[in-house]
């Protein structure tokens, strides 16, 4: 085991949390196809409301109802053409409600959660995923 | 992409491993628990409002989460470790849905400049970012929770030899037995359950600072049930079953998604199928011995 493992060991016993400023995230899906495809438009802004463009923006799922299970392939979502705007699809093996995970890596790691409903979508049809809050002011 | 993904299943492996532990303890003394999620829960929460709320550090926070996870089983098995297998069982599932659902009411939020941060009820708990704050990269949690395993394989690889480990396994074979040897069988029991009320919660706390986020969907009887469903497969003889019954269903039947969305029905089938033909696991008593016997046979022959 390296000393560096070990440093870090020792480092979680006395350095305390600070807050930083967050990257801002809107969130908007649509799902179709089978499974189905979750297709997600990702906008980033830094704290002061800054396009976050070149960040690297991985996107990944989970069902908080069955924990460490349904669990899907983290997929890269690409930049599209409007500043700090991301593309990506998951893959989902049911609707039902999915905590989506927007993991960015670069220029600063963030990681920010949105709990969405992806419903049955018709044949050939896109559905909006909705947010799942019960207060409208949480994200 | 690949290696992050694996990171994630090998981190997942580690934390459900340490709540598969804390069933495999229970069902060393006999009990099954339907409820070790609720401790699992409580860790997770306790240990996220100590970091992200009070800024405490993260083995401070997750160190207080067993503490709580430990205080809240001992509370729980002191009224219920008299009952019945069958009645046990009910108790501590009961147990579990009352802290889901009290979850799903609480909520402690406080204002800071991102926003409010601490649990919602059903909307959850939030921003849980030591790891994030603090630089940690995925694959140093990992090795952190590899060595956190670690250690609870050893000191139960050191306990399974000594006498109150013994004890501990006789009270689970045969408690009228073990109580007309002297065996203090109550006492034994409420220790179980503390030490498991510590493990469920320990890899609860390393869960909510890997994911960030929790809520109390998480923590449904599914994750209990899975928890007991391990140690099950995985075997009751050794402390490395339930390790086999994760990373069976895990690392096998998950990451590489074989049976897709019939992953559950799979695992319940097992589950089923093992309690019938093999009810103590793969690795039970009797192939450990075998194992062992083996072993110290070829280390005899090769000196």
């Amino acid at each position: 085991m390296s000393a560096r493992f070990v440093l870090l060991f020792c480092l979680s016993l006395c350095n305390v949390a600070h807050a930083e400023a967050r990257v801002k995230l809107n969130l908007q899906c649509v799902s179709f196809g089978d499974g189905p495809v979750l297709e997600c438009i990702v906008q980033l802004q830094t704290a002061k409301d800054a396009p976050l463009s070149g960040a690297m923006v991985t996107l990944n799922a989970h069902m908080p109802a069955m924990p460490m299970a349904h669990g899907v392939k983290p997929s890269a979502a690409i930049a599209t053409n409007q500043p700090g705007e991301y593309r990506g699809q998951l893959h989902l093996e049911m609707p039902g409600v999915w905590a989506i995970q927007v993991d960015v890596s670069s220029p600063k790691r963030d990681r920010l959660v949105r709990r969405l409903l992806v419903e049955p979508c018709e044949k050939d049809k896109r559905c909006v995923a909705k947010a799942t809050t019960s207060k409208p002011g949480n994200p | 992409m690949f290696a992050e993904h694996a990171i994630g299943v090998a981190s997942d492996i580690g934390i459900m491993s340490l709540l598969a532990l804390s069933a495999y303890l229970m069902l060393l003394v006999g009990r099954i628990s339907f409820g070790q999620q609720a401790f699992f829960g409580i860790g997770a929460y306790v240990s996220g409002i100590a970091s992200a709320m009070t800024h405490w550090p993260l083995t401070l926070a997750v160190f207080t989460g067993m503490l709580v996870g430990a205080l809240a089983s001992f509370l729980v098995a002191l009224p219920t470790m008299h009952l019945s297998g069958f009645r046990y069982a009910v108790a501590t599932f009961a147990f579990g849905e009352m802290v889901r659902l009290g979850l799903q009411s609480w909520h402690f939020q406080q204002e800071t400049s991102d926003g409010p941060i601490g649990p919602a009820g059903v909307d959850g708990f939030r921003d849980i970012r030591w790891l994030l704050e603090n630089d940690v990269s995925p694959a140093q949690y990992l090795m952190m929770i590899a060595i956190v395993l670690a250690l609870i394989l050893f000191i139960f690889g050191w306990l399974e030899r000594r006498k109150s480990g013994v004890a501990l396994r006789m009270t689970g074979h045969d408690d009228v037995l073990a109580a007309t040897q002297g065996l203090p069988v109550t006492r034994l029991r409420l220790f179980a359950a503390t030490a498991a009320g510590a493990l469920a919660a320990l890899g609860g706390g390393l869960y909510a600072h890997r994911a960030t986020y929790i809520e109390p969907a998480l923590f449904d009887p599914m994750l209990g049930v899975h928890a007991v469903g391990y140690a099950l497969i995985g075997g009751l003889g050794t402390c490395f079953g339930p390790l086999l019954g994760v990373v069976f269903d895990l690392g096998l039947l998950e990451a590489t998604r074989i049976f897709a969305g019939w992953r559950m029905v799979v695992f319940g089938l097992l589950v089923a199928l093992f309690l019938r033909w093999r009810p103590r696991g793969l690795l039970d008593e009797a192939l450990v011995h075998r194992l062992a016997q083996a072993y110290r046979a070829w280390s005899n022959a090769s000196r």
